[in-house]
């Protein structure tokens, strides 16, 4: 709607809003991390020794390496994972494939280290299947460290591959592969030279999500890594540990983190902006004409994969309700761990609902305008804002939570300790999903439908309401669900950021987790996990695929 | 009802003069088209009548009254937009009545305005279904019922034939004229196809790099163009460059690449250069020993391709070694080929002398 957005007023309103919201709760926190690195250890005096004093550092040395280790690892196997599964989706004929990819996408929206945590319950020390393997006289080494993070990045990152890249496979020209073909070039040769290179694009695109996501998680290293140290972790270690407080330290390993992920977003944003030819298909591909066995292999590794992603979280809610003694599990049914974790308070609960619907409402209403203006109207102030309202996806959330910490802790606005500071935090964080998510469905609504209304005689705002607003609403909402789903199994920032009435119940599994009560852990886990997927389950015919692989 | 002047109208996107200093007058009840390749600046024209491209500078009128200052939603245009833009969330009849509303129409007469614009475009009885329960060709009837049942000053459409088939296109085209002398309407019609322009307007301006290259009704369009570019551009046609050698009363001889042509022109001076339109039917194949009609002028060549079109045929003639070969219109294709002989009539060439 060009006068709309023209008209100075609507435009000027919008990015007034977005850069007085972003420099305060997302600029100046990043900016006092970085102060915080630049500052000696008392906090007074300027001092660029901080970073060749943390660099020289074995301990925080081996934390870099070993995030960078374990991110490019889950680079790499998402996508050999990944790529074939997607090229199964998109290419052969296989029964229930709409249940497949909407499973196949749920990790997205679940807790990462839910799954971690499924992983120690099974195969960790204590393990159930360790200690049957054990007892069988079956030697099985530790899934601790690197290995067992690795493989739950994978299981629970390899959608954000997947789902892109199905899209790719399906938005490939079947002409360019049949002129291929009628140039000499055999199916396989059609594969490697044309259908390859138009879909590498999106494939690298979707791993570079999974390593960013590998390297700014918390939850997962925290369950997993054991003595191994890991930057997200450490990070938040020297902020609001209870030993060897750090806040010089932590500032360097925060800026650390936030190079990491900025180089590798800037890398995905220069490849999404070079995918150009990848996205009109005038005739979508057929499917491969193959036999019953191949089709049979596809299947089943599609099917495998997907459940082996699913089978930790199905684990934890079984174990949820079994008995538990102290750490030791019996096979007993037992509401238990349910009774112990809620009776002692249903605030968590709560919390987690009522600050998840606040983040995602807040995240929506700043995020749906901005998006709406990137669409609408293109100008070198739009770019401006693409830029500002995407890089939060670049700042782990613990730096994010630290910075607000800084900043709101004295001064004119104290919000250190209040709900207040938890919904910013999650506005902030999700607000590069909402834009990108409300500015994917404008993109799909015809710009000549608006200016058809105002040719009618419906002034611009009336249009807005009447014409824009219904085609989109599904699509808000759906964004809205996905936003307080994610909010939900939020860990980074809120471990930084929770006070004692505010706990959440990813918080209250953590503590669970951090003393012995391994059911009531499990307890929570599973209300996270149902909490995820009943309103993802109720919203799934609003949701376009591609809305979850921006997540 | 209502005449449009267009005056100056300038518009520039980048370092790009979309719209160029622009002048044009529209009559009253006018078929208007803007005729020009894509990128020319019709669109943007249409769309600054429409209101969603600002001028830069210039004005633009309704009668007397000025409208480019005004909002699109109050400028009583209704537009056609070539990929339809049916809202995808209201059915027909709503889709219809979208103007009406916003008009506060009563519903009464609403109903009724409805009915008789979807039996204008003959979709009685439609108000019910779905946009996407219906064909392409459909949909263009729904917007143009849309756009004309508002009763607007000036009924604006841009490329709306381009998304049809060949020969829905044709069935339309007669259509929207005939809707546009029942409705007498003023029309401003966007394509960059000859074909739809010169069967529709009244007048057309061809539009090339911003500008109107020449502005005039179809016959003197065709038969007159003010330029090489628009005898290119509408119509097939054969261009020789060449420098006038002498006059001959009111014929010039004209040297071209590889041979010579005589052509009338009254203004031409020995030394000129010029370039010269022959359109393939102003050419005439002589049959074996047959004489040329009085005052025409005969050529010969060699045959070096046939292209059947259906009603006519098409012959590729070389005549001079390195020029293009010559294109002429026949009824049917000559039997055997080889060396052919040909006659045009000098005075339907056009010449255009170049700046000296």
């Amino acid at each position: 709607m060009r006068s709309l957005v023209r008209a100075p007023g609507f435009q000027a309103a919008i990015a007034l809003t977005a850069a007085v919201f972003l420099s305060a709760f997302f600029l100046v926190p990043v900016l006092r991390v970085f102060r915080a690195s630049v500052y000696d250890a008392a906090g007074t005096s300027l001092t660029l020794f901080n970073y060749p004093h943390v660099l020289s550092n074995r301990f925080f040395l081996d934390a870099l390496a070993n995030s960078l280790v374990i991110a490019a690892a889950a680079f790499v196997f998402t996508i050999v994972i990944g790529v074939p599964f997607a090229f199964c989706i998109a290419r052969f004929p296989m029964p229930g494939k709409p249940l497949l990819l909407a499973l196949a996408a749920l990790p997205l929206v679940l807790p990462s280290f839910v799954s971690a945590y499924a992983l120690v319950l099974m195969f960790g020390r204590a393990g159930l299947v360790t200690r049957e393997l054990h007892a069988a006289g079956i030697p099985f080494g530790s899934i601790y460290g690197t290995p067992g993070i690795v493989v739950t990045y994978v299981l629970t990152l390899y959608p954000y591959v997947v789902l892109p890249t199905v899209a790719a496979f399906k938005s490939v020209d079947v002409s360019v592969e049949e002129v291929a073909q009628n140039l000499g070039a055999s199916p396989m040769r059609t594969f490697v030279t044309v259908t390859l290179p138009i879909v590498l694009p999106s494939i690298l695109a979707g791993a570079l999500l999974v390593f960013i996501e590998a390297i700014e998680n918390f939850g997962v290293p925290f369950v997993l890594a054991e003595d191994k140290p890991i930057l997200a972790v450490e990070t938040f270690k020297l902020f609001a540990g209870e030993t060897a407080i750090n806040p010089a330290a932590a500032g360097v390993l925060g800026m650390l983190l936030v190079a990491c992920t900025a180089v590798a977003l800037l890398i995905q944003r220069n490849i999404l902006g070079r995918r150009y030819y990848a996205t009109s298909a005038r005739r979508a591909p057929p499917l491969l004409p193959v036999g019953p066995g191949l089709r049979l292999l596809a299947s089943g590794y599609c099917w495998i994969v997907t459940a082996a992603a699913l089978v930790p979280f199905v684990a934890v809610v079984i174990i949820s309700f079994l008995q538990f003694n102290g750490p030791v599990l019996h096979y007993q049914f037992s509401l238990d761990n349910f009774a112990q974790l809620l009776g002692r308070s249903y605030r968590p609960l709560a919390n987690t609902l009522m600050l998840a619907a606040a983040g995602a409402v807040l995240a929506t209403l700043i995020g749906v305008p901005i998006g709406y203006l990137l669409v609408r109207r293109r100008s070198r102030l739009t770019a401006l804002l693409d830029i500002a309202a995407t890089a939060p996806f670049a700042v782990a959330g613990t730096v994010l939570g630290i910075g607000l910490v800084l900043t709101y802790n004295s001064g004119p606005v104290i919000l250190t300790g209040t709900w207040i500071i938890m919904v910013i935090a999650y506005a902030v964080r999700k607000l590069p999903f909402s834009v990108r998510s409300s500015a994917g469905i404008l993109h799909q609504i015809d710009g000549n439908l608006e200016e058809a209304s105002i040719n009618l005689g419906v002034p611009p705002f009336v249009t807005f309401l009447r014409i824009t607003v219904p085609l989109i609403v599904a699509g808000i909402v759906g964004g809205l669900v996905l936003s307080f789903v994610t909010i939900a199994s939020e860990l980074s920032s809120t471990i930084v950021l929770y006070s004692g009435p505010w706990t959440t119940m990813t918080v209250a599994m953590f503590q669970a987790l951090e003393g012995t009560s391994a059911g009531e852990a499990a307890a929570a886990a599973t209300i996270l996990i149902v909490f995820t997927v009943l309103p993802v389950a109720l919203v799934y015919r609003l949701l376009r695929r591609y809305e979850l692989s921006t997540l | 009802m209502t005449s449009i002047s267009i005056e100056n109208a300038v518009r520039t996107f980048g370092s790009v003069r979309a719209v160029d200093d622009v002048s044009i007058a529209i009559r009253d009840a006018e078929f208007f088209t803007l005729l020009g390749p894509s990128g020319c600046g019709k669109t943007t024209l249409l769309r600054m009548v429409a209101g969603f491209c600002d001028l830069e500078s210039g004005r633009i009128l309704f009668d007397a009254e000025r409208i480019d200052t005004l909002p699109p939603h109050r400028r009583k245009t209704g537009m056609v937009f070539q990929n339809y833009a049916i809202f995808p969330h209201l059915r027909v009849g709503d889709n219809v009545a979208y103007g009406l509303r916003a008009r506060n129409v009563p519903s009464a007469e609403r109903a009724e305005r409805i009915a008789r614009a979807l039996k204008l475009i003959q979709l009685q009885g439609y108000e019910d279904r779905w946009p996407h329960q219906l064909s392409g060709g459909q949909l263009q009837r729904v917007a143009i019922a849309r756009a004309v049942v508002i009763e607007p000053s000036v009924l604006l459409l841009d490329e709306p034939l381009s998304n049809l088939d060949a020969k829905l296109r044709v069935e339309m085209r007669g259509e929207i004229r005939r809707l546009q002398k029942t409705l007498g309407i003023t029309v401003i019609y966007v394509t960059h196809d000859q074909d739809e322009a010169l069967s529709m307007s009244d007048r057309i301006a061809v539009m090339r790099a911003g500008r109107v290259e020449q502005l005039g009704e179809p016959a003197a369009i065709y038969g007159a163009p003010e330029s090489p570019f628009v005898a290119k551009f509408v119509g097939a046609t054969n261009l020789f460059e060449g420098v006038v050698t002498g006059r001959v009363g009111d014929q010039i001889d004209v040297a071209i690449a590889g041979g010579a042509l005589r052509v009338h022109d009254a203004r031409a001076q020995a030394g000129d250069r010029v370039e010269i339109s022959v359109r393939p039917e102003a050419i005439r194949l002589l049959v074996a020993g047959e004489a040329a009609p009085a005052g025409w002028i005969t050529l010969s060549g060699t045959l070096s391709g046939v292209e059947y079109l259906g009603a006519v045929t098409r012959l590729y003639v070389r005549m001079f070694e390195g020029a293009p070969p010559l294109q002429v219109a026949v009824a049917s294709a000559p039997a055997g080929g080889g060396e052919i002989s040909m006659a045009y009539d000098p005075a339907r060439a056009v010449v255009w002398t170049k700046d000296r």
